[in-house]
């Protein structure tokens, strides 16, 4: 096939097009369509099947859902293997890509079919709340990737993340000009905000922008702006020291809301395959 | 406008060098060559790179001179304005010019070289988030881990390693294995809720379902619906998807069709039993015999519409052995041997009311309930512990006692003996014979002593006539036994062996034995007993008073029928149970936790999810 122009042109076309084609609409939705289509007769069957005595897990048709779930979510956590492997061809990792996304989606479907709507304090629902916490912090997760790197960039200022660090340094070394004339607490003041590390603060101050404990807001609040010479001048810095940090608290911030569902989504993975594994084995020893 | 411009330098070991000097020029220049104000040997200074001037109001200005940008304040910039009181900070190559003013001094301007910062990338690092949370791989195998040990390991040991028992219903053992309520897909029953903590009761062996062995080591004295080859062989063929269903799970060695957990599905919440709807008994009854030619009752699928006619078990023929099941289509005749006109009895016109208003025991005409009353619970069980068999067999009435019901009126006394009057005993011929024969056969005693016919005058002038009984030639034993006699107003007489004797009295307890009954559900606010029973048309004992299957279509209808105050839907379990075929379905026999009230909060969310 490459060795006739046309085609390799065509096909070189197809790829260079597709390439700027987001996983979302990959293939005019074909996965989307694939999991709308399941979720529906999962629907429908669950509708007009007659379980006795009640739907739940254990008739055949639970049975059923719950084989296409396990094989489901199985398959999707497999992306995080297949991300790792830079392969060619059919299996192209934006296929993947948007399956796992569509595909997970229609598993909130299909999970809850199979639980017949049966929620207690045990296993299998630790294992349907594990999906659950998994596809919305999946959720979550591509609605960040698609609307916060826009407010990323534009809170950088044309900056790196290392000119950030920078400026707060410069601006560091002239207080530490500036505080010279500055008493004993002033100075104590001074030295508690240069200190305090930039990426002072845990994963909840950076997800909140909150950073009660900041020393240089309490120097800036017990340092008179109208006082001496030296006290207006340290407060122009340090108030310019807070508003450095305040940009790269934004940036601290929009990085933290775009990357924590990560830390939700993988760990909840490996979680859920262990109890998806308790899951099956506790039903068929005690069958 | 003037310039001090400061130079820090530090000795090899560590000291400071401080040079001040002062320009007076109202701007200055930085850059690497020599003929600059401020010159700076750095590589990666321009040779001429910064202008310093003078900006208007106090400010300063710089501004690139080459075109390469400058740092100021940690940002790179072409040109830039610096308030001097303030203070900005220049950075050229690896040089930092610190721009100061103090009040009423020159612009300051101190020059540092700063160390190259080896560590800047790493700080870049502290953007991430992953540096103010545990990694997601440690986070990821300790939940993993957790879950693994306690939610499946802890379980799988501690159940590998109990002490099996073969049957627990006291929950003696429970607790055996650990963690494994973890398991539960949902409460038990309210009949076995005792069991919620003891798993391994039921689920006994890993991977194998709950067996119906397991079942009856506690419920041993459940009725059988049928024996089991013929329970299967009267199950109507399985759909193609059922019979792929049990194919695979009786490979996978669930019990079939007819184990006990196939109807009796656990965990479905502390419900209680629920009878089994009419389709339930349809599916097999309502073509039975096409699969049990030998079967002895008919289909049956929807009491309206599709019910056997009633078979009453009773006495066919005088001093039977044993009583008889025969349908109402066939005209049943009951031969109990005994002698009673109900129609008599329950007019409220007869001689036999009056009689009944004349004596105090009555007082008014008789009543059902006079002669037929309810079993009191220790006279059952008297009758149970004796003849064997259950409360069930022995209906809801219990047999009517001549001494107590009859005698009133007709009287077995036969002899006086001073102030006492002597009764025939009842119940056997040869007491009967021995008391008829110590009876006074001397003549009759005159009642009071005055004249006895008209024509013996006396001085009181008074008469009486003894219309005392003809005793001795009533009840002479020759004459007691026959149909004139005094046994023969309620018995047939008879001759055994060439004595006389009287046909013995046959009345079963009940005579609907194959499905229940229910008295008390039918009291005075549903019916009369004559409802039912019509004693007020019966002149003969041989009327078998049990209401038809037609009777009871007046009220009951199957079970889709429409509820009415006349009509009463009934699906089969009202009066069958499925293990107790001649009992109804009755969970209120059983002990149960939730058989009390129905206010437990167990019990009113059962009936919400319902």
């Amino acid at each position: 096939m490459a060795s006739i122009p046309g085609n390799r042109y065509a096909q070189d076309e197809k790829r260079r097009s597709a390439d700027h084609v987001s996983f979302l609409k990959h293939k005019r939705f074909r996965y989307l369509w694939v999991a709308l289509i399941l979720s529906l007769l999962s629907i429908v069957g669950y509708a007009f099947i007659d379980q006795e005595p009640r739907p739940n897990g254990g008739s055949w048709y639970g049975y059923t859902l719950g084989t296409i779930g396990l094989l489901l979510i199985v398959w999707l956590s497999l992306l995080g293997v297949r991300k790792r492997k830079i392969t060619e061809g059919q299996w192209s990792l934006k296929a993947w890509t948007s399956a796992h996304v569509y595909l997970g989606l229609a598993l909130i479907v299909i999970g809850t079919l199979h639980t017949g709507f049966q929620i207690g304090w045990n296993v299998h629902t630790l294992a349907y709340v594990l999906m659950l916490i998994v596809i919305i912090s999946g959720i979550y997760g591509v609605y960040t990737y698609a609307t916060l790197p826009s407010s990323l960039s534009s809170n950088r200022k044309e900056m790196t993340r290392a000119q950030m660090l920078e400026a707060l340094t410069a601006l560091d070394r002239q207080l530490e000009a500036a505080a010279q004339p500055l008493d004993r607490e002033q100075s104590d003041l001074v030295i508690d905000a240069l200190g305090q590390d930039v990426f002072y603060g845990g994963a909840l101050a950076r997800l909140t922008g909150a950073y009660p404990g900041c020393k240089t807001k309490r120097a800036l609040k017990r340092i008179d702006p109208n006082g001496s010479e030296a006290e207006a001048r340290v407060h122009t810095l340090l108030s310019k020291r807070s508003d450095q940090l305040a940009q790269i608290r934004r940036h601290l911030r929009i990085r933290a809301l775009l990357e924590v569902w990560l830390f939700i989504h993988i760990p909840a993975t490996i979680a859920l395959l262990a109890a998806l594994l308790a899951h099956v084995v506790s039903v068929f020893y005690y069958w | 406008m003037a310039f001090l411009i400061r130079t820090i330098d530090f000795t090899a070991a560590g000291r400071e060098i401080v040079r001040d000097r002062t320009i007076e020029q109202s701007e200055l220049t930085i850059g690497r060559a020599a003929e600059n104000d401020i010159h700076l040997p750095d590589l990666a200074v321009e040779q001429r790179h910064v202008r310093l001037f003078e900006a208007g109001d106090g400010m300063l200005g710089a501004e690139s001179i080459g075109g390469l940008g400058f740092g100021i304040n940690g940002r790179t910039e072409k040109s830039a304005s610096i308030d001097p009181s303030v203070g900005a900070e220049l950075a050229l190559g690896s040089a930092r010019l610190v721009i100061s003013r103090e009040a009423g001094a020159p612009v300051q301007i101190t020059i540092k070289q700063v160390e190259k910062d080896e560590g800047a990338a790493d700080a870049l690092v502290g953007f991430e988030l992953a540096s103010a949370l545990p990694s997601k791989r440690t986070m990821a195998w300790t939940f993993a881990a957790l879950i693994l040990v306690l939610l499946l390991s802890v379980p799988i040991v501690t159940h590998l390693t109990r002490d099996p028992v073969e049957n627990d219903p006291e929950n003696l053992t429970k607790g055996q294995v650990a963690l494994d309520s973890t398991w539960s897909t949902g409460e038990l029953s309210l009949a076995h809720h005792e069991l919620e903590e003891n798993c391994e009761a039921c689920h006994v062996t890993p991977f194998v379902s709950v067996q119906d062995e397991t079942c009856l080591t506690c419920h041993e004295e459940l009725g059988e619906h049928a024996e089991m080859p013929r329970l299967a062989n009267g199950m109507p063929p399985l759909s193609t998807g059922d019979a792929i269903q049990w194919n695979i799970a009786q490979t996978l060695g669930k019990e079939g069709p007819l184990g006990c957990v196939s109807c009796h599905s656990e965990h479905e919440g502390p419900i209680k039993l629920e009878a089994s709807d009419q389709q339930f008994c349809a599916d097999c009854h309502t073509d039975l015999d096409a699969r049990l030619t030998d079967v002895s009752f008919g289909n049956a699928a929807d009491f309206g519409d599709k019910h056997p006619q009633f078979r009453p078990q009773f006495f066919t023929a005088y001093s039977a052995d044993k009583p008889k099941r025969i349908s109402f289509s066939n005209k049943p005749v009951e031969r109990s041997g005994l002698i009673f006109p109900h129609d008599v009895h329950v007019d409220e016109n007869s001689g036999v009311a009056r009689m009944a208003i004349s004596l105090d025991q009555y007082g008014e005409p008789l009543e059902c309930s006079d002669c037929h009353s309810e079993w009191s619970d220790e006279a059952l069980i008297v009758k149970v512990t004796e003849q064997g068999g259950k409360p069930s067999d022995f209906g809801d009435f219990a047999p009517v006692n001549m001494e107590e019901s009859c005698e009133a009126c007709h009287s077995l006394v036969f002899d006086r003996a001073g102030p006492n009057f002597r009764n025939l005993r009842h119940g056997d011929v040869d007491d009967l014979m021995a008391d008829l024969a110590t009876m006074n056969r001397g003549p009759r005693q005159p009642v009071t002593a005055v004249r006895d016919r008209p024509g013996h005058f006396g001085r009181g002038g008074r008469y009486s006539v003894n219309f005392g009984r003809p005793m001795s030639a009533y009840i002479a034993v020759n004459r007691a036994l026959e149909k004139t006699g005094v046994c023969g107003e309620c018995h047939i007489p008879t001759t055994t062996n060439g004595r006389r004797d009287l046909i013995p009295v046959n009345l079963p307890h009940r005579f609907l034995m194959k499905g229940a009954f229910n008295h008390a559900a039918h009291d005075d606010d549903v019916a009369e007993c004559v409802d039912c029973h019509a004693t007020d048309t019966s002149d003969e004992a041989s009327d078998l008073l049990i209401p038809d299957l037609d009777s009871c279509r007046d009220c009951h209808l199957g079970e889709s029928a429409v509820e009415t105050e006349e009509i009463v839907p009934s699906s089969c379990a009202m009066c069958h149970g499925y293990h107790t075929p001649t009992a109804p379905w009755r969970p209120e026999d059983h002990d149960l936790p939730g058989n009390g009230g129905n206010d437990t909060v167990a019990a009113i969310l059962s009936s919400l999810r319902r």
